[in-house]
């Protein structure tokens, strides 16, 4: 056996699964399939100039699948980003949500409030409910970050602010009776296989005291069901009674009277020690996401960045796909094609090619956010993540437009470059 | 009584400008062709045989002059016009072939006919009827790299004559072909004008393609020094 029929054998294998890899990579590759089923038709029913676009738009499969691919995971990318920018710029909103205020110190979110304002603001009319409202902040189990929030609450007048929360475990009068028991969102339960009865342990990092509570019942329905709420009462034994809240809690009567509400709080506390400012649930919420940075320039930035790397593969793609046919393009001019027909195939082309890539990076985002367990791969940061119809349709139309972007530098070039000068080009 | 010209040249003038230099590529030139003529157009390198070539098939201005095709002043058709003309009365033959190599020989020939009225069925029957004048008929649904240069060439000609235009211009169509390719292609070409009456005027180097040819014209230097009529 000579060396290299030695060698050949030897890499038989390595040969024949390359090619097989390849043959499926191909057979799975959609633009394999539109070409399939375009040379078909065209052989069926003959040439047609929609036919003539798809088979050039593939006729150097490996670029197209490339561009195809860029585009797409651009698109996706950009879809993720924007659908990131909403759901830390704009909280869920519920209807409940609408008629919620949180009074907090004007100075500072951390800076507390007396106690004593309550009687204060349950006297103001409009108002239906008031609660103390205090972060905790403390850090669940051995965990050193915890992304579920735990409030001090005062658990009577609590019920009447969360309404729209429905106990789907235990008693809420277990929860009103005692004092070290809590009050525990579903998705919390759910991803720490939590029960009622059970005791969660939190360490304190803003307050120097640590949490033992016992599960007493389970809400659901609210537009975060991740928060632990527990007695205020027991925040102020174990600090000693301070006699400071960290923010109240209020519900209005109407939504009508929401903005009069709010007026009529911060003024009763206006050149007091501690004035209060006074916001809906929804813009306090913008303003806690606002501390995290300024998170919509930071996801435009990205987003403009994809964008531009977007215009960049797709438009140099198109340069080089409709260089490499200058002389072809000349011939069909010279046959009797018009500028309007030949931009209309280039459009066509760069536009198809686009618009595919954007419907599988789109389209994937959409199913992959919309299967995946978000909250377990963010450790619960994020729970809701949609990408919405209206982030869909951006994302399309921005793929469109560099479709179309894409198609006009070539179509310039074709459209000034005559038939004799074209001819001379070299393939 | 002899047949109107179906080409008619006054006093062509084309001059590029190179730089700051002007080049005079036809200087003057003046001539009629008449309908089923095959005129040879030869000369140097430079003589300004594929630049007349075209100006006759619009796809060139003159600087100054008269070139008139069927009575058509080709030079006061706007742009859209005159792709419409060429489309109806002009059949191109390149040296390179030029034919889309995504396309089958069918498909390349049917690819004038996408710009014309005909309806699918008419489309293949003419597009059948160009492949068998060639005598590709049984070649029609492979692709230009499957064929040798002459098929491709031949190919080529079917697309030219598949709108049945009056006119068929061949910028060198043997250059690239070998001397057997060459001489069928030549014997197309011949047949086109003697029996389908086709106007056929080609541009070639090679003295040998010259003599299938009715005319021979000769340039120098943008001018026409020869007109040799063999009939």
């Amino acid at each position: 056996m000579t060396l290299s029929t030695f060698t050949r054998l030897v890499s038989l294998p390595f040969r024949l699964a390359r090619l097989l890899i390849w043959r499926l990579l191909w057979l799975c590759n959609p633009l394999t399939w539109i070409e399939c089923v375009t040379r078909l038709w065209v052989r069926w029913f003959g040439l047609s100039q929609h036919a003539f676009v798809i088979v050039n738009a593939v006729r150097n499969q490996r670029r197209a699948t490339l561009t195809v691919l860029s585009v797409a995971v651009s698109c996706g990318l950009l879809v993720t980003v924007m659908t990131l920018q909403r759901e830390l710029t704009i909280p869920p909103e519920s209807e409940s949500a609408s008629l919620r205020l949180i009074a907090r110190n004007k100075v500072s979110l951390a800076q507390p409030l007396p106690a004593k304002q309550m009687p204060l603001i349950e006297k103001i009319p409009g108002v239906v409910a008031v609660s103390p409202f205090t972060y905790f902040g403390g850090n669940f189990r051995e965990e050193t970050i915890t992304s579920f929030a735990q409030f001090a609450v005062d658990p009577v007048r609590f019920r009447e602010l969360i309404v729209e929360g429905k106990v789907t475990e235990g008693d809420y009068e277990d929860f009103v009776r005692d004092r070290t028991s809590c009050f525990v969102g579903k998705d919390t339960m759910d991803r720490y296989q939590l029960k009622v009865g059970d005791r969660l342990k939190f360490t304190g990092t803003f307050y120097p005291v640590d949490l033992d509570l016992k599960v007493a019942a389970v809400y659901s329905g609210t537009v975060d069901d991740r928060n632990v709420f527990f007695h205020h009462k027991l925040l102020d034994e174990l600090t000693g009674d301070l006699g400071t809240v960290g923010t109240w809690y209020v519900r209005v009567a109407s939504a009508d009277v929401a903005n009069d509400v709010i007026t009529r709080i911060d003024q009763a506390f206006e050149n007091s020690s501690a004035e209060v400012r006074t916001e809906t649930e929804r813009a306090f919420q913008m303003s806690f996401m606002s501390m995290l940075g300024n998170v919509k320039v930071l996801t435009m930035s990205i987003s403009a960045v994809v964008v531009f790397t977007l215009v960049l593969v797709t438009v140099s793609t198109m340069s080089m796909a409709i260089r490499e046919r200058f002389r072809e393009l000349a011939v069909l001019k010279a046959i009797g094609f018009q500028r309007r027909e030949l931009f209309g195939f280039i459009l066509a082309e760069s536009f198809g090619l686009a618009a595919l890539g954007a419907l599988l990076g789109i389209g994937g985002a959409w199913l992959f956010w919309s299967h995946i367990n978000l909250q377990k791969l963010t450790g619960g940061f994020l729970i809701y993540f949609e990408v919405t119809p209206r982030i869909m349709a951006t994302g399309g139309i921005v793929a469109a437009l560099l479709g179309i972007l894409a198609a006009v530098g070539p179509s310039i070039s074709v459209a000034r470059t005559s038939v004799v000068e074209g001819l001379k080009t070299l393939d | 009584m002899a047949a109107a010209p179906i080409v008619v040249i006054r006093d062509l003038t084309k001059i590029y400008r190179q730089g700051d230099i002007d080049v005079t590529a036809l200087a003057g030139v003046s001539l009629d062709i008449t309908p089923g003529e095959f005129v040879v157009l030869m000369g140097p390198s430079g003589s300004g045989k594929s630049t007349l070539l075209h100006i006759i098939a619009g796809i060139d201005q003159a600087t100054s002059g008269s070139v008139k095709v069927q009575g058509i002043e080709v030079a006061n058709l706007n742009e859209s016009q005159l792709a419409d003309w060429r489309n109806q009365n002009v059949g191109f033959v390149f040296q390179s072939f030029n034919l889309i190599p995504v396309l089958t020989a069918a498909e390349n020939v049917e690819l004038p006919l996408l710009l014309t009225a005909l309806n699918r069925s008419e489309r293949r029957r003419q597009v059948e009827t160009a492949l068998a004048l060639v005598g590709l008929a049984d070649r029609g649904h492979h692709r230009p790299d499957q064929m040798s240069g002459g098929q491709q060439q031949r190919v080529a000609i079917a697309r030219a004559l598949v709108t049945d235009p009056a006119l068929i211009v061949a910028d060198e169509p043997t250059g690239n072909l070998d001397a057997k390719s060459a001489s069928d292609v030549l014997h197309i070409l011949q047949s086109l004008s003697r029996t389908a009456g086709k106007t056929v005027i080609m541009v070639t180097h090679d003295p040998k393609a010259a003599v299938y040819g009715t005319r021979e014209l000769h340039l120098e230097k943008g001018e026409l020094v020869e007109n040799v009529s063999k009939a």
